[in-house]
């Protein structure tokens, strides 16, 4: 029979969440529509429309070991033209924001190719070559991955996941880098993802209402969200896994 | 310093304020007298970005603007979450209590008694700040900072 991932245990609908986007053969809600161009500019590793810098020449114009690996594995197409690695990094609120850094790096290793995650108790960075960046960028920007009051992009001065929102909703960001145009209901970033000025302003789309981000979330919260321990599968699950590490740390025979 | 005396508060609203709400708030709290001491606490908000790939480049931040508090201009250089106050004695409290009710419209926030600042400046500070540091305020900021705590004239 062949193996069919689970992804988590858990019975309420944040694990029903956390389920839905590990896996790759659910689609992503789209939620708003970034360009390229804006996402290049969030990011700032390059100017829009300018070539891609390169980090070595493409793999076909260069001699590849004979290597039985390299054969096996086919290169995305950033490796292929020799790309820079290059990073996008988020900050998620714990004030229900869709995903949290420990998701984002599953949900990524299960959905791209090519990516290297770090997990932090705040942020989440991804890196990869820069063309594959921007193809994942856009994909975690514009669905339901992504709130852009309870979401950041920041690649730093991260603070913010774990403060009071502020009185508009919005996650704190010491260099705020995206505000709120309390008119049209929209967010605007003014800044790229380290806090330089934009020339122009990229438009992430409404903040969502209390009530679609906790359909939405993925993170546990016993002040007006699931609870951890009413998740009893979860929970269930943890215990067993706690006492069978434990056991085993005493060598039982069985 | 903090003399024993002397009782403390802290306001904790449940969302960090924006800047016409500190407004509101103090002024409606420094109407009722009798503060010897506030801080208003919360997450910097430099003018300029401190550090990072961005260094040296101007912060504009909304947050981060001159109110007026008692008729003294005030700079905020964080985004207030938490206020402290220092009494002349318990008798205000139940009134800074009113004060802060007729404040806090949309939210709700905390309000507590306790010792908040400082009673004795540590050995940390004295290798710090040294001997002859201005003891009204350290424990509360940093008293080698060229600004200084602000006076606001009371009604007195």
């Amino acid at each position: 029979m062949a193996y069919k991932p689970q992804f988590g245990p858990g019975s309420t609908v944040v694990a029903d969440n956390r389920r839905k986007y590990m896996n790759p053969a659910y689609k992503l809600e789209k939620m708003r529509d970034l360009s390229d161009e804006d996402i290049v500019l969030l990011m700032g590793h390059r100017a829009p429309g300018a070539a891609y810098p390169t980090a070595h020449p493409p793999l076909a114009e260069q001699q590849e070991p004979d290597c039985p690996v390299r054969k096996m594995v086919t290169p995305t197409d950033g490796a292929k033209a020799g790309d820079r690695v290059r990073y996008i990094q988020f900050t998620d609120s714990m004030f229900f924001a869709p995903t949290h850094p420990y998701l984002r790096s599953y949900l990524e290793s299960y959905r791209f190719r090519g990516i290297d995650p770090g997990t932090l108790s705040g942020r989440q960075i991804v890196e990869c070559r820069e063309r594959d960046l921007e193809k994942y960028a856009k994909e975690l920007v514009n669905t339901e991955l992504f709130d852009s009051a309870r979401t950041g992009i920041r690649g730093a001065t991260v603070h913010g996941h774990s403060l009071r929102l502020d009185e508009n909703g919005m996650m704190f960001d010491m260099l705020q880098r995206f505000v709120l145009d309390k008119k049209a209901n929209m967010v605007k970033y003014v800044k790229n993802q380290i806090g330089e000025p934009l020339d122009k302003e990229v438009k992430a789309g409404k903040p969502q209402d209390e009530k679609w981000l906790k359909a939405h979330t993925t993170i546990y919260h016993s002040l007006g969200g699931v609870a951890w321990r009413d998740d009893a599968e979860g929970l269930e699950w943890v215990q067993r896994i706690h006492a069978l590490r434990t056991k085993y740390g005493f060598m039982p025979e069985e | 310093m903090t003399y024993a005396e002397y009782p403390q508060v802290r306001i904790v609203s449940e969302r960090l304020m924006n800047p016409e709400t500190t407004e509101r708030l103090m002024n409606l709290i420094i109407a009722v007298g009798g503060i010897r001491r506030v801080v208003l606490n919360g997450p910097r908000l430099p003018a300029v970005i401190p550090y990072g790939p961005a260094r040296g480049i101007e912060n504009p931040h909304v947050m981060r603007r001159t109110i007026r508090i008692g008729g003294q201009e005030v700079e905020l250089q964080v985004h207030v979450g938490n206020v402290l106050l220092e009494l002349e004695n318990e008798e205000y409290i139940p009134k800074i209590k009113a004060a802060c009710d007729e404040a806090f419209t949309t939210m709700s926030y905390s309000f507590k008694e306790g010792r908040f600042m400082k009673t004795e400046p540590t050995i940390v500070d004295f290798a710090k700040y040294g001997p002859d540091a201005d003891k009204a305020i350290v424990g509360i900021t940093d008293p080698g900072s060229r600004s200084g705590p602000i006076i606001i004239q009371g009604t007195k």
